[in-house]
């Protein structure tokens, strides 16, 4: 089994949920977040007071899959996440041990 | 344990078998009452039969030991699967020795029938004390019933240690109870309108009810030193309502624990429908349409809320003299119509009236102090209601008296009476179709006529935040975002309107209509043509209600960092004090929808989006012009019907070719055609002038070819007599006439004391452009300007140039602390140095000032050598004390 997080622009959740549904996936966990990569910061003014914008919203998804879906997962999320800018976000994959559903204690890929 | 052979061994088996002859009998008689009473019994059948077999054989023994229900089970009111509290009342601490192991025994044995048990073991001292880390037990301890064993000692509990605890430690109990309530109603959102509400402990549910019987056992043990049956207290009216509601909940839940199959109270949508085809708590057996279902739960709920609060009100004591000069310095709030008590209105007048003015009168009462109704004054609402609400449809001072209310500090307590009571309907039964509405949704918690209260709590919130915070420069820090958007707040021109449109913005839900926004918009029709409200602010109804999904889903669903996303929001909002409307209404929709909605990630987005945009729609409003034939724009189709009959009609085109579009933006149709009518006259008389008095200010609207000076020259005028100048607008159409708008305080009140000035007043701006009367003369004989408050946190002067946002202007943005005379200052630098002024936007913010020029010299941008004089001038003149 694969962790599976993704740091995605949050205008583009609705289409990357969308597409992973569409490929099965449906059990996820979105977190509104900060952050940013080589994109930085920069600094706007409003009314005569600057603001530094250097940590920017963005969406985090995390979902453990069955490694045979992991593929097609990234697939779907680098198909409807990307733009083309700087600050599209990443993709990041780990192993998972184990996973146990707590209703009824399954475990493994059964969890899942 | 029980052995087979045990008479207790078939307990187990007659338990189930009884439980399920109850829920039998529930399922055929809906009666949630006899169902719990009837498990009680059965309960007590199992424990008695449990104790005499294995604690004593004789009744009325051991005399060191007494049996005793508590809580839920002491009131005789056990939930299918409620728990058991007992108390196992021994009279010195060797008893409790001597009897633990058979305790123990006992509570294994009664586990094992299948009941779930809670059980303690109190010596009488025990409880007479207060458990301060455990203060449920004093609580469950109100409603103790003997069940077995010594007699005495459980005399000895309810006539001696419980009134004395009483006695001693009310104000405690009553005061822990009224925390407890608290917190659980804050829990909660403090309101009864959930879409799946919590029977047992929101806010109106079972947990309610027993505080309230709680209180009055307190109340009546101290004065009577013995327990009563609470109910038969209360007042005969009070009684009937909840009387009707406990047997409504009760119902419901015994349905849901039947239906869980554990003690879950979570009243979800399939269990609403459920509860409503079987006719539950109302008439059995008679379907009901869901909807209508839980508009009697909310009935009840609403009862036994107000029920609650009004005995924890009464039973909390004056705890000090200072509590008591506060609520004497209340009484002095009373006036003619309406005495204050207590920190209560009472009429003054009980008799019935049909005035909708005295009707208004005691809610702006409570708007302006956040006072509350006494039991009087609700009852002489009721009955004045229908005479005095036929007459406030067509009342002329509906609109004046309901916006007061809207700006007052207590605004949403008054509209939440009013809703309570009934009269919001009356004077606008467009709402009346999302009373108690539930609209089935995931994210959203309430019902949508509390969604609505709740968005006006949040705005009303946002204008506490900003008292408190007081005025200053907004910081960039974690979390700020309300107190940036509470800024945004204090800016708007007419914060009642935008509750005035909250109100509305939902009511097409409860509209047999496709779309809730199309139902909306109807009702604001309807509501601001009775109102009388003018055609502009139609407009910005008409555009809040239509958009007010359009922040979010942009924020949401867009880029909100593209600036593609910025320019196409900013051209759908046009302008900003409509996007200042727009941001706070979107705030507190959001924020309205569930407690967890608004996430502070989200508020930042919602700032950002806002910033942006004002930034665009202040700095691209050079390039954003009127081209008269080549767009089709619904307002310009509007002037053209309104001057159609003109005989001059013909050259509205010219007239508004070249304007930024900002002027149709911020302009109702009426207002661009009187500005057309002016301009028109202006072959005869070349400087065309309008001065109309507004609710807080004054605006002067001036008409005339654009020449040097010309800027300087209005502003020095209006430095002359004295006026100081909160906004103003300048822009130019191609054909150079130049169109000025000026919102200003007459700060010695000249024109408001003195009529006769206002013409002096409007001849002597005609003059000084006409050059009749020359402006240095007009200066030197002028109103010395009374000195603005020194700013508490300093505003140095900022002076910034942007080549980027107009392709043929240089923008220049300044900020300083204002002061008299200060337009007139900057447009003097600014024109000695030769520059024109093509666009100004002028906006204070308290004693902020932020200027925005669109200027050019010689018909192009500045260039750097002419922005280093303007921005040296600019600080040379600008710089020093203000005072």
């Amino acid at each position: 089994m694969t962790k599976l997080e993704a740091i995605i622009q949050p205008s583009r959740l609705d289409s990357v949920k969308e597409a992973l549904r569409e490929i099965g996936v449906t059990g996820m966990t979105v977190s509104e977040v900060r952050g940013h990569g080589r994109q930085k910061g920069h600094t706007e003014v409003y009314r005569g007071s600057e603001y530094t914008v250097d940590l920017l919203p963005k969406i985090k998804l995390e979902m453990v899959l069955p490694d045979g879906r992991v593929d097609a997962a990234i697939q779907s999320i680098l198909k409807t996440a990307k733009t083309g800018k700087i600050g599209d976000g990443k993709i990041f994959l780990t192993k998972v041990d184990e996973a146990i559903r707590i209703r009824n204690e399954e475990r493994g890929e059964a969890a899942l | 344990m029980t052995s087979q052979s045990s008479p207790l061994s078939s307990l187990s088996g007659f338990y189930a078998a009884e439980w399920a002859g109850i829920g039998r009998q529930f399922a055929n008689s809906g009666d949630g009452r006899a169902a719990v009473v009837a498990r009680s019994s059965l309960v007590d059948a199992i424990v008695d039969q449990v104790y005499h077999h294995l604690i004593s054989p004789e009744r009325n023994a051991p005399l060191d030991l007494c049996l005793i229900a508590l809580g839920g089970y002491g009131r005789r009111e056990l939930f299918p699967h409620s728990d058991i509290d007992l108390l196992f009342l021994v009279a010195d601490r060797p008893a409790e020795t001597s009897h633990r192991e058979a305790i123990a025994v006992m509570v294994r044995t009664l586990w094992d029938v299948g009941l779930r048990v809670g059980q303690s073991t109190r010596t009488i001292s025990e409880c007479s004390q207060l458990h301060r880390d455990n203060l449920e037990f004093n609580i469950a301890a109100l409603d103790s019933r003997y069940l077995a064993g010594s007699p005495e000692l459980f005399r000895r509990l309810r006539d001696d240690a419980i009134p004395h605890l009483v006695g001693r430690d009310r104000q405690d109990l009553v005061r822990n109870l009224a925390d407890m309530t608290e917190q659980r109603h804050a829990k909660f959102g403090n309101t009864v309108f959930h879409l799946e509400p919590n029977l047992k402990e929101a806010p109106g549910g079972l947990r309610d009810y027993h505080v309230a019987c709680w209180l009055t056992l307190i109340s009546e043990i101290e004065k009577k030193g013995r327990s009563v049956a609470p109910e038969e207290h209360w007042p005969p009216a009070l009684r009937a309502a909840a009387d009707a509601a406990f047997t409504f909940l009760a119902a419901t839940r015994c349905l849901l624990h039947y239906r869980y199959d554990r003690d879950d109270n979570l009243l979800t949508y399939e269990l609403q429908d459920e509860a409503a085809s079987s006719g539950i708590g109302s008439e059995p057996g008679r379907p009901l349409p869901t909807a209508d279902w839980m508009r009697t739960y909310f009935r009840h709920a609403r009862s036994v809320f107000q029920l609650t609060n009004r005995f924890l009100e009464e039973a909390l004591p004056a705890t000090s003299s200072l509590y008591g000069l506060f609520q004497k310095w209340r009484s002095r709030l009373s006036n003619a119509d309406f005495s204050v008590l207590r920190g209560r209105i009472f009429p003054r007048q009980p008799s019935i009236v049909d005035d909708p003015a005295l009707l208004l009168g005691l809610f702006e009462l409570v708007a302006r102090h956040g006072l509350e109704l006494s039991r009087e004054a609700e009852r002489w609402v009721e009955e004045c209601l229908p005479r005095a609400g036929a007459k406030a449809a067509g009342f002329p001072g509906l609109w004046p008296a309901f916006r007061r209310i809207l700006n007052l500090p207590h605004a949403v307590e008054a509209l939440r009476t009013m809703h309570r009571l009934g009269v919001l309907v009356v004077l606008f039964p467009e709402f009346a179709v999302i009373d108690c509405l539930v609209i089935r949704d995931y994210y959203h918690r309430y019902t949508v006529d509390e969604h609505t209260l709740t968005t006006l709590q949040s705005l009303q919130a946002l204008g506490v935040l900003r008292r408190e915070t007081g005025s200053g420069r907004p910081r960039q820090e974690e979390g700020g975002w309300e107190r940036k958007l509470a800024e945004i707040y204090s800016e708007l021109e007419q914060p009642e309107l935008l509750s005035l449109y909250l109100l509305l913005h939902d009511v097409g839900k409860g509209m047999p209509v496709e779309n809730h926004l199309a139902g909306s918009l109807d009702a604001e029709a309807t509501v601001s043509k009775r109102l009388g409200l003018g055609a502009g602010d139609r407009e910005t109804a008409r555009f809040l209600i239509a958009n007010h999904l359009e922040m979010s889903a942009t924020l949401l669903r867009r880029d909100i960092f593209d600036s593609d996303t910025v320019r196409a929001f900013a051209d759908k909002v046009g302008a900003t004090e409509r996007l200042k409307m727009l941001t706070l209404l979107t705030y507190a929709d959001i924020k309205a929808v569930n407690p967890e909605a608004l996430t502070p990630w989200k508020a930042e987005m919602l700032w950002r989006l806002y910033a942006q945009t004002t930034n665009y729609l202040t700095r691209g409003l050079d390039e954003e012009r009127v081209h008269f034939g080549a767009e089709n724009l619904a307002k310009v189709d509007e002037v053209r019907r309104l001057v159609s009959t003109s005989a001059n009609a013909g050259g509205l085109g010219a007239f508004l070719e070249g304007f930024p579009k900002r002027y149709l933006e911020t302009h109702s149709p009426e207002e661009i055609a009187a500005h057309f009518a002016m301009a028109c006259q202006l072959v005869s008389a070349p400087v065309q002038v309008a001065l109309r008095a507004r609710e807080r200010n004054f605006e002067l609207t001036v008409l005339t070819a654009d020449r040097p000076f010309l800027f300087a020259s209005l502003t020095g005028t209006l430095a002359a007599w004295g006026m100081n100048i909160l906004k103003a607008d300048a822009f130019a159409n191609r054909a150079g006439t130049v169109l000025d708008t000026f919102r200003f305080v007459d700060l010695h009140r000249t024109l408001e004391l003195n009529p006769t000035e206002v013409d002096r007043f409007k001849t002597s701006v005609m003059d000084v452009l006409t050059g009749k009367v020359n402006l240095e003369t007009l200066m030197s004989g002028r109103v010395n300007g009374q000195a603005l408050a020194r700013p508490k946190v300093p505003i140095p002067t900022q002076v910034r140039f942007d080549e980027t946002s107009s392709s043929h202007s240089t923008l220049l943005e300044l900020i300083t602390h204002d002061r008299p005379g200060l337009l007139y200052q900057v447009s003097s630098v600014l024109a000695n140095l030769e520059c024109n002024i093509e666009v100004a936007l002028i906006d204070t913010e308290g004693l902020k000032v932020i200027d925005v020029f669109y200027l050019t010299s010689r018909g192009s941008k500045l260039d750097s050598a002419k922005q280093d004089q303007v921005q040296a001038a600019l600080l040379g003149r600008l710089s020093g004390d203000p005072a």
